[in-house]
């Protein structure tokens, strides 16, 4: 009986974890918004923040649209080729690009390069007290931490995405044109028949709901750096960085699936 | 908003009555009254973890205070809202204890950051004051230098001519000469002295330096696991005849750790089992 018992004291301090941690989640992410009318201004810091999550990711995201295009023309290719739709190719191709791949595949390269750097950074600024430094400068963190770099992200996402998307359609035509010899007219056409601006919506949508999502876990662990434990040391920092890249990209998979199923 | 009994009588900066403080559920401050007075150097010492920095923290608003416990210029600060927040900080510095300078940012723009942020300088103006900070705590021609170039020593006076940045009212200094040489520890002790009397300053040092703390302090309390012991001038604490005051001043180990060798009895005795 008193083993059923804490079996269930258990569950329930966890459940009171979790919903304690997105409330505070919850006010952090207002505490961020309310920074826009606190100094200082945001301008310089925005541009910086490009410069890290948008330009320094560009190469990784090249690449990785790249060869996600290549994959889906060599995967299409063989599934359509067994009913001889290969003329399809460039259809299926920017259709999974565009809706999901290329919104997803972005958001998980950036939570992998730049949201983990970010929240390891904080991490660290949290446990050398250089955020209670920016406060007793009557300088709000959250507005010179975490919104610069929300507004950077929510720029940065969507053009990233759209990258990632039209290097992926190129991936796909090399493959499918260049290689396996599908029709480049049918490939092309393909797309412009399918593609419709619900779709191109739809990966905007997502992009941004991923850059909110994304940079507010990542810069939220790292500025609860060993807060709850009261040790703030270098292993709570890493142990921030591990949940971040790791709530982050679980929380992009299921917000995916939650505005697809909404929007379609 | 009145104060407590014997806080109203007192024309204090600061007041801190019957203060309790706890992480979890253990207690750091247990029932500290004290007032600092304005233009005076006050200092806080004690052990590692007898709760110095804790209430350093209350004291600078990093740590939420219960009510009428903490009273800064006659006002409640349980009651203060993030305006109010704001507005004290602009008229206070805090030295941290390892500088906590921006990793990022040069010293230079470390020290013109709040300068930057609060004000309408020209950034000319700003980069003369950020030289004449830097010159104040012997550190001229460092500006361009990034913080990662800089000694623990270096790093911590580049933290101090931050937080003298905005020419604040109140002076908050964590741990100001440890892990210095005697040369700058006595040097940084001078300026203390400085900023008190040249500028009108008020200081609240945090320390467990015996010699600086005797040399600057004008008022001290003595803390000894979340309590204070002892409260005076630096003359009466050294007359002080608690033993735990003495044991402090005088830098005795507790007796149990002294007994080395019923330590090393107690060792071999665990080895041959």
């Amino acid at each position: 009986m008193n083993s059923l018992m804490n079996f269930f004291a258990a569950i329930g301090r966890w459940w009171l974890g979790v919903l304690f941690g997105l409330g505070r989640m919850g006010i952090f992410f207002l505490c961020t918004l309310r920074g826009i009318i606190y100094p200082p201004g945001k301008t310089p810091l925005v541009i910086k923040n490009i410069y890290f999550i948008g330009h320094k990711s560009l190469f990784v995201i090249i690449f990785t649209g790249a060869f996600s295009g290549m994959v889906l023309g060599l995967q299409g290719y063989y599934a359509l080729s067994r009913y001889g739709s290969e003329g399809f190719l460039g259809s299926g191709v920017v259709l999974s690009l565009v809706r999901e791949l290329g919104p997803v595949l972005t958001a998980l390269m950036i939570v992998g390069r730049a949201g983990s750097a970010m929240c390891a950074e904080i991490g660290i600024m949290r446990i050398d007290e250089q955020i209670d430094a920016l406060r007793c400068m009557s300088i709000d963190p959250h507005g010179y931490l975490v919104l610069p770099r929300l507004i950077a992200a929510l720029i940065s996402f969507p053009l990233l995405t759209h990258i990632f998307d039209v290097v992926g359609v190129w991936g796909g035509y090399a493959v499918g044109v260049g290689l396996l010899g599908v029709n480049p007219g049918a490939y092309w056409d393909g797309i412009y028949r399918s593609l419709e601006w619900l779709d191109i919506w739809m990966g905007i949508v997502k992009s941004l709901a991923f850059a909110v999502l994304t940079i507010t876990i990542s810069t939220y662990k790292g500025y609860y750096a060993g807060v709850d434990r009261g040790s703030m040391g270098a292993e709570d920092v890493g142990e921030a960085t591990t949940s971040a890249v790791v709530t982050s990209s679980v929380t992009v998979l299921v917000s995916d699936y939650v505005i697809t199923s909404i929007m379609m | 908003m009145k104060m407590e009994t014997g806080s109203n009588d007192s024309k204090a900066l600061i007041s801190v009555r019957h203060l309790n403080s706890f992480y979890g559920r253990k207690q750091a401050l247990c029932d500290v009254s004290f007032d600092i007075e304005a233009r005076r150097i006050f200092v806080i010492m004690g052990m590692s973890g007898c709760g110095k920095s804790t209430l350093l923290k209350h004291l600078i608003g990093l740590k939420k205070s219960p009510p009428d416990t903490v009273w800064i210029n006659g006002e409640d600060v349980s009651k203060w809202g993030h305006r109010e927040w704001n507005d004290y900080w602009l008229r206070i510095g805090v030295l941290f204890q390892n500088g906590a300078l921006f990793n990022s940012m040069t010293v230079g723009q470390n020290i013109a950051l709040p300068l930057t942020v609060h004000t309408n300088l020209p950034q000319d103006i700003i980069e003369i004051m950020v030289e004449m900070k830097l010159h104040m705590v012997g550190l001229s021609g460092t500006a361009h230098l990034m913080p990662s170039q800089l000694s623990g020593g270096m790093r911590k006076r580049a933290g101090l001519a931050r937080a003298l940045a905005m020419d604040p009212e109140i002076l908050f200094v964590d741990e100001p000469s440890s892990g210095l040489d005697p040369i700058t520890a006595a040097a940084l002790d001078e300026l203390l002295i400085t900023l008190k009397e040249v500028f009108s300053m008020t200081l609240v040092v945090v320390t467990h330096e015996l010699e600086s703390a005797f040399k600057i302090g004008d008022y001290m309390i003595v803390m000894d696991r979340g309590r204070i012991i002892a409260s005076g001038t630096p003359e009466e604490i050294r007359q002080m005849p608690d033993s735990r005051v003495q044991q402090f001043l005088n830098r005795r180990p507790d007796e149990e750790q002294r007994d080395y060798d019923s330590y090393i009895s107690r060792l071999c005795k665990v080895k041959r089992r």
